[in-house]
């Protein structure tokens, strides 16, 4: 399986997914002019990646800024993972925020609270 | 040939404690620009990360949602593009900062905006929650908002939101700025102007 990558914009996140290490990354701000069209490619790419990967898969975010429409998108990709977890693979996620940004912390705490998977939420200095 | 008397715009911006203001036609380029512009502005006035994510997040939902209304099919007919303009300004008031933006709301999205703002008055923020988990899960139309903006800038206001809707009738007030059903708009149309303090 091809790679994906996708460089960040201003209002884009960075994508990183690696299919050899099971390394998936994002990072940067999330507030494209369209994100059901930005998130779509992502999230057809992690589902067929999950359908037959052996080994184990961690979800790294270093999100720091999600509008809402981009929430939702968030919510089916974090679902895809839920649902790879439930079918065995060994899914984590790493959560990344600025310590002091509590209002990203709430963010990520309410994503989490809908999940069953590994979810770290990890703070560090801004 | 006028001359531009900015002078009293300045007067009026200070009296209202303007800090930035940006009024015409939206696009992402401007929406992205001027997102940086606000958060480097916060951060120069010293507000804490808390108060610059919350001021910036109802920022970007307002943006986005001008946008959206202002890029109405029925607006794209008016000679100078003026039906797409909007106005967004962010002001400060004592401790609290206040994202505002006005527009044109077309006939069939008036129902939608007034539905949107009442489903989240009166809710607590616990309320507020539980609805914005309830419409996160709730399937919508590609191309459509979310649904989730005006739940969103609810739970970060400490204040009610505050809105108006302006009938753009015949003789009304902003007939001076060629607004009027004969100069184009379509029949139905509101000016939207809504304020969420943070």
């Amino acid at each position: 399986m091809e790679s994906l990558s996708i460089k960040s914009g201003v209002s884009s996140p960075s994508v990183d997914f690696d299919p050899e290490t099971g390394l998936l990354r994002m990072g940067g701000e999330s507030y494209p002019e369209n994100s059901f069209e930005f998130y779509t490619p992502i999230i057809a790419w992690l589902t067929g990646y999950l359908s037959d990967v052996t080994h184990p898969v961690r979800f790294l975010v270093e999100l720091s800024y999600l509008n809402t429409s981009s929430t939702k998108c968030m919510i089916d990709l974090l679902d895809q993972l839920e649902a790879g977890f439930k079918q065995g693979v060994k899914v984590s996620v790493d959560w990344y925020y600025d310590r002091d940004n509590e209002r990203a912390r709430d963010t990520i705490e309410e994503f989490r609270e809908d999940f069953t998977m590994p979810f770290n939420v990890i703070a560090r200095e801004g | 040939m006028t001359h531009f008397d900015l002078f009293s715009l300045r007067d009026v911006f200070a009296d209202q404690g303007v800090m930035i203001c940006f009024n015409g036609p939206f696009s992402h380029s401007v929406i992205e620009e001027l997102g940086t512009a606000v958060r480097k502005y916060l951060e120069s006035d010293a507000a804490p990360k808390d108060r610059i994510a919350d001021v910036f997040a109802v920022f970007v939902e307002q943006a986005q949602n001008l946008k959206n209304y202002t890029s109405n099919r029925l607006f794209a007919g008016a000679e100078d593009g003026r039906f797409r303009h909007g106005t967004l300004v962010i002001a400060r008031e004592n401790d609290s900062y206040i994202v505002s933006s006005g527009n044109l709301v077309g006939p069939e999205d008036v129902a939608r905006v007034k539905t949107a703002i009442e489903s989240v008055s009166g809710l607590d923020k616990v309320e507020l929650k539980t609805l914005y988990k309830q419409r996160l899960r709730t399937p919508v139309e590609p191309g459509r908002g979310a649904g989730l903006g005006f739940i969103d800038m609810a739970r970060r206001a400490t204040a009610p939101i505050a809105c108006s809707f302006r009938e753009l009738a015949d003789g009304n007030p902003l007939d001076h700025e060629g607004l009027s059903s004969d100069g184009g708009l379509p029949a139905g149309t509101v000016f939207f102007n809504v304020s969420v303090f943070i």
